[in-house]
């Protein structure tokens, strides 16, 4: 065979999108599975060969242990379906959704337009359609993210882009729940492991400019997210909100010497 | 017979519950290692199968996922058992360590239903492959969705070592869907375990 | 943002401007003139550079860099002079380095300016170090809306325009790319002549092993500190030769650790660099800053840009390493907006971080 399980497989599949390191795409391993996403990390040329490939190996390994290590404490993300990390390709679960931009207004547009006065209505009726309100929703998120910083996983990542919410029916939803919808975290590419409340709030803060650079009077809408996420933080919460004030001033760099 | 088809590769694999003598079956696989010459390699095309002990399979997709990544481990040189078939087994247990997981998920005296799978090149059909299952294994072969039937959920979450806190909270169903999600994940990422 | 073209707030000019630049942030010692024509051309008149160099193994220390600064002042800046043909009563301001950089060397050279302006009364105009990297290279290069990398001995970023400001997207997380690369070449004991960087890329390109470090992004930030520890600890391994060796043996030279540290740590400013590229959705990328001028990284700046069908610009020695004549455009620049700095606030600062600027000049 002259192209290999994993190229034969992309090519088989529906490209979704293409990203600065990676492509991603929509496939099936037999006919008749359930569809996966495919994020085939291609080959950087700028790259010595032998760095990229340690690179693509070891960086789809830490995606997958996130991955995995979330999973296992009940936390909602994908699960994973298959690694080929000779290939730079990693397959997890199809999550059938929204994102969470595309559900609030102004995440229509597309990324880094300067006008977002053009709210979408359409979107909002959409959110109408998982069962939950914008408040609920909010508060969803902040409780998956703080379950995901106990675990001390840190995201790196975190915007209204990587949170779909889940098409109600698509999944087992708890029984005795009013809630038919469940949020999950989605790309773990950037992610790490920290116990440092430093970490957990620019992860926060991380979002928190998303929030505010993607829609329009996010104030309120994050302040909920931090409610829900301080809920489950408990005790943990008073030295990471402190931080989040400290990361807030100075913005998420330090001043630096030149 | 369950199918499997990949790209290039079909698996097939048919349930049997219940199996009689299980230990009779480990005996011949363990034999037919051993054996010489060219009764040697009959014997070892005659078991040329991966025996899975069907009670810790969750889903179609537990197993679907196992073959895969097996196969993707043969293709590229990297099988860390002899055969593409023991790898499936190698590759269900999550720890790296090759006996336990034959031990584990193979075929034993204790085993009640047995998953019987074979793998091949999508262009090389084998004829009357149920057949040459059956002549190996005695028991009733029954259709594939009676896997859930014979699933052994509690060992499963012990050999995955999974937190009660969290399986615990859920429902039954919920809490299923849970196992079935971890084991999956971690068939897939066997090959970057650290 | 890319896409929308909006009209430069900067004025054609009424009549020719002529400002001179004083740069000496780190060791080097610049002078520039720059001519602003009412055709709208930017000409350099001239550009006179002296570098302290200090001797192998050894850094440049402030109070030495500054003494150099000082000696040399006069000399280099009637050589500017002469060459570019004009007298101090032409000029029209006078700009100078307001930081980031060492503090003595900045101030020596801001006290020059300082003099200068009230000897010849010319207005002073305080430029950061950065911003003059980026007009600069954007003037010579023409590129029109880059993303930016900026790596040199004291800076680590990558830049990109939005709204009057240029904002940071990446930076390093400790070191700066360029201390990096001196510091590793004062280990193995490497020139300081014409620069440490230069010699590293020239052992570079003699070593053939790739030794593992670690490759160290964080979202489009780097941090440098790990890998320069982790490289100075090949120097103490037991296979480390510095004298060298041939090629089949199972050895590491001071070739080798100059490829692989390159290799490494270029691979992780290109990575970031096309991350904020795919960010922005940028076709464009202007490489400047001493380390700027080094071809390898060039290179691979290059086939990165190639596979998203985007530009690399850079630019020489003469105007990526710190110069003279990129303080005297970007205060020529923020001058014709209406910009002065009076005397009372013409100190120097040790911080000041690219994105405090106001770019009026640009839409």
């Amino acid at each position: 065979m002259t192209i290999s399980i994993s190229q034969s497989l992309i090519q088989s599949s529906l490209p979704i999108s293409q990203g600065a390191e990676a492509k991603v795409y929509k496939a099936q391993l037999t006919p008749d599975s359930p569809p996966i996403l495919l994020k085939y990390r291609f080959q950087k040329n700028y790259r010595h060969p032998f760095l990229d490939a340690n690179l693509t190996r070891s960086r789809i390994a830490g995606e997958a242990r996130a991955l995995l290590k979330c999973l296992r404490s009940g936390i909602n993300v994908p699960g994973i379906r298959m690694v080929d990390a000779t290939e730079g390709v990693l397959g997890i679960e199809w999550i059938e959704g929204h994102s969470v931009r595309k559900l609030l207004p102004g995440g229509a547009e597309d990324d880094g337009s300067d006008d977002v006065d053009n709210v979408d209505v359409i979107d909002s009726v959409n959110l109408n359609e998982y069962g939950v309100s914008v408040d609920e929703l909010m508060k969803l998120i902040g409780v998956e993210i703080a379950k995901m910083h106990q675990v001390d996983v840190i995201h790196g990542d975190l915007t209204t882009s990587n949170m779909i919410l889940r098409q109600p029916g698509s999944f087992v939803p708890p029984q005795n729940h009013d809630i038919k919808t469940a949020l999950v975290l989605i790309d773990f590419g950037l992610s790490y492991q920290s116990t440092l409340a430093e970490d957990k709030a620019v992860d926060l803060y991380v979002l928190e400019r998303a929030f505010s650079s993607t829609h329009p009077d996010s104030e309120p809408m994050f302040a909920k997210v931090l409610a829900g996420y301080a809920e489950i933080m408990a005790g943990d919460w008073p030295a990471i909100k402190h931080r989040l004030d400290d990361v807030r001033l100075r913005g998420r760099k330090r001043s630096m010497v030149g | 017979m369950e199918l499997f088809r990949f790209n290039h590769y079909v698996a097939y694999a048919l349930l049997f519950s219940p199996v009689n003598d299980p230990g009779q079956i480990k005996k011949r696989i363990i034999d037919a290692a051993r054996a010489t010459g060219s009764e040697g390699e009959e014997e070892r095309e005659a078991v040329n199968f991966s025996f899975i002990d069907a009670s810790l399979i969750t889903s179609r997709l537990h197993l679907e996922t196992a073959i895969h990544q097996a196969i993707i481990a043969e293709s590229q040189g990297s099988l860390r058992t002899k055969t593409v078939h023991s790898e499936i087994l190698f590759g269900l247990n999550p720890t790296n360590n090759i006996t336990e997981a034959i031990r584990r998920y193979g075929v034993s005296e204790t085993s009640k239903a047995l998953l019987v799978v074979r793998i091949t090149d999508s262009s090389n059909a084998i004829s009357n492959l149920e057949t040459k299952m059956k002549e190996v294994v005695s028991g009733i072969a029954v259709p594939f969705e009676e896997l859930s039937k014979v699933t052994d959920w509690e060992k499963i979450e012990k050999y995955h070592k999974l937190p009660n806190e969290v399986t615990e909270k859920a429902d039954v169903a919920r809490a299923r869907a849970l196992i079935d999600n971890v084991a999956v994940s971690s068939v897939a990422m066997k090959s970057v375990v650290q | 943002m890319p896409g929308k073209a909006r009209k430069t707030p900067l004025k054609d000019a009424d009549r020719d401007y002529l400002a001179l630049g004083l740069e000496g942030s780190a060791n080097k010692l610049g002078a520039g003139i720059m001519k602003h024509s009412k055709d709208g051309a930017a000409t350099v008149l001239s550009n006179i550079r002296h570098t302290y160099i200090t001797p192998p193994g050894e850094g440049f220390q402030p109070r030495d860099t500054a003494l150099h600064h000082r000696e040399w002042a006069l000399k280099v800046i009637n050589d500017c002079l002469t060459k570019a043909g004009v007298s101090m009563n032409e000029i029209d301001c006078i700009c100078f380095t307001k930081g980031p950089g060492m503090g003595a060397p900045l101030q020596s050279v801001a006290l020059v300016a300082r003099t200068l302006s009230l000897m010849f009364n010319k207005p002073l105009v305080g430029v950061n170090h950065c911003v003059g990297h980026i007009e600069m290279g954007r003037e010579i290069t023409g590129a029109q809306n880059p993303v930016v990398l900026y790596v040199s001995g004291g800076n680590t970023q990558v830049i990109a325009y939005s709204r009057q400001c240029y904002r940071i997207f990446g930076e390093t997380l400790d070191i700066a790319v360029g201390n990096c690369l001196d510091r590793f070449a004062r280990i193995i004991n490497l020139s300081n002549d014409p620069s440490p960087g230069y010699n590293i890329e020239q052992e570079a390109k003699k070593g053939h092993r790739l030794l593992p470090l670690p490759y160290a992004t964080k979202g489009m930030d780097v941090s440098l500190s790990g890998i320069l520890s982790a490289i100075e600890a090949y120097t103490v391994d037991k296979r480390f030769r510095p004298e060298g060796g041939t090629k089949d043996e199972d050895i590491i030279t001071p070739q080798d650790l100059c490829f692989s540290l390159q290799e490494t740590v270029f691979a992780m400013l290109v990575e970031i660099t096309e991350r904020a590229m795919a960010h922005i959705g940028s076709k464009e990328v202007l490489i400047v800053g001493g380390v700027g001028s080094n071809e390898r990284l060039q290179q691979m700046m290059g086939i990165m840009a190639q596979e998203r069908e985007a530009r690399v610009f850079a630019t020489d020695e003469r105007f990526c390493i710190d110069n003279g004549i990129m303080i005297a455009q970007a205060g020529l620049l923020s001058y014709r907006m209406g910009y002065k700095t009076p005397l009372a606030k013409s100190s120097c600062t040790q911080r000041f971080r690219t994105d405090e600027v106001h770019v009026a000049w640009r839409a």
